[in-house]
């Protein structure tokens, strides 16, 4: 016990000193010296977006975001198994918000959803992209979950169809990845014309990539909002 | 702005953290400081990659010749995402040790988990 007292703030302080010395040998590269972006505008440009930051993650990125998808249902996928009510048990009350609460979601869910949706399908022409859109729509979600009761609004979307759409648009973006090899190309290439950059039919796979992970991020979020508002109170 | 002033207050954000997830004895504050250090972590990639007057990474944006770096945006984008399910995660573990244990402390939850291995 008492070399733990000593051990850990001594690897804490090792630690919080390593990060200073990677932070500061990194500044190096910051202000005057910052690094050249030329390839990534000319990776952007060949993709045909608009969009640099959805070129990279989706474009020579792609295999490190799909990978990063699944940590992100793994960690979905915990929440949902640990966070699931034994066979006969309710779910505990729900605690009743405020009327403004009520009314503010009612005004702000169509709003938030619109702006979700835009920003996953303008993700490579404009900031944003699937990550980001699935989060905002969530966020609605949540909204909507804490004023009238995760309960009633699960009851509204079908939770076995919402699981299905989960699963299949994951299954969706591993075919996508996988679609070139039976024509004879590597994983992750680009089967779809880059088109005009700046029309909303550009970018590639981006705009396919981009709706899936949106779908994903929006139902695997919805699913730890809803499992965890169905144990609000609960502890 | 060269970056140095966001460098230094994410070395001392993630100093915070590292300090809340080592010192302090309750579950949920140590997980509220883990996601300190990854604020800390987000705010120093995007502040070490800093061009001064830069535009935003988009092609046609206009405004500026100078383009912001895309490359540490792109890294942190999906990083927050994935944080927010990981620290979901984390806090179920919790809610089941709270569950078993009824506390938050850790220190307790460790005496007890050795008086069950002891007995």
């Amino acid at each position: 016990m008492k070399t733990t007292r000593i051990v850990v703030p001594a690897a804490a302080c090792a630690l919080v000193g390593a990060f200073c010395a990677i932070a500061w040998h990194g500044l190096d590269g910051a202000g005057p010296n910052a690094a050249d972006v030329s390839p990534w505008i000319e990776s952007a440009e060949a993709l045909g977006a608009r969009n640099v930051v959805s070129s990279i993650i989706l474009g020579v990125r792609i295999l490190d975001t799909l990978v990063e998808i699944l940590v992100f249902t793994v960690a979905v996928l915990g929440v949902r198994y640990f966070l699931e009510l034994p066979h006969g048990r309710a779910a505990a009350e729900e605690i009743p918000e405020s009327r403004l609460v009520g009314v503010s979601a009612a005004i702000l869910l169509p709003l938030i959803v619109v702006i979700g949706t835009y920003v996953t399908i303008y993700g490579h022409l404009s900031p944003g992209g699937g990550f980001s859109g699935g989060a905002i729509t969530a966020t609605g979600l949540l909204l909507v979950a804490a004023a009238v009761g995760a309960e009633r609004v699960g009851a509204r979307f079908h939770e076995g169809a919402f699981e299905r759409v989960e699963w299949g648009a994951l299954a969706a973006l591993l075919v996508l990845a996988l679609l070139p090899v039976p024509f004879g190309k590597a994983p992750f290439t680009d089967l779809l014309p880059a088109g005009a950059a700046g029309r909303l039919l550009s970018g590639g796979t981006i705009l396919p990539y981009n709706l899936l992970i949106g779908t994903k991020v929006l139902l695997g979020t919805w699913v730890i909002i809803h499992h965890f508002l169905r144990h609000r109170g609960e502890i | 702005m060269f970056g140095w002033q966001g460098v230094a207050a994410a070395v001392v954000l993630f100093g915070i953290g590292t300090l809340g997830v080592v010192l302090r004895r309750d579950l949920v504050v140590k997980l509220l400081a883990l996601a300190v250090v990854n604020s800390s972590a987000i705010l120093c990639l995007v502040s070490l990659r800093v061009r001064p007057a830069a535009g935003p990474p988009l092609l046609g944006a206009g405004a500026t010749p100078v383009m912001a770096d895309p490359l540490p945006q792109a890294l942190v984008l999906s990083a927050i995402v994935i944080n927010f399910a990981v620290l979901a995660l984390a806090l179920v573990f919790v809610m089941r040790l709270v569950e078993q244990y009824h506390t938050t402390d850790s220190h307790r939850i460790d005496r007890r988990t050795r008086d069950e291995d002891a007995e």
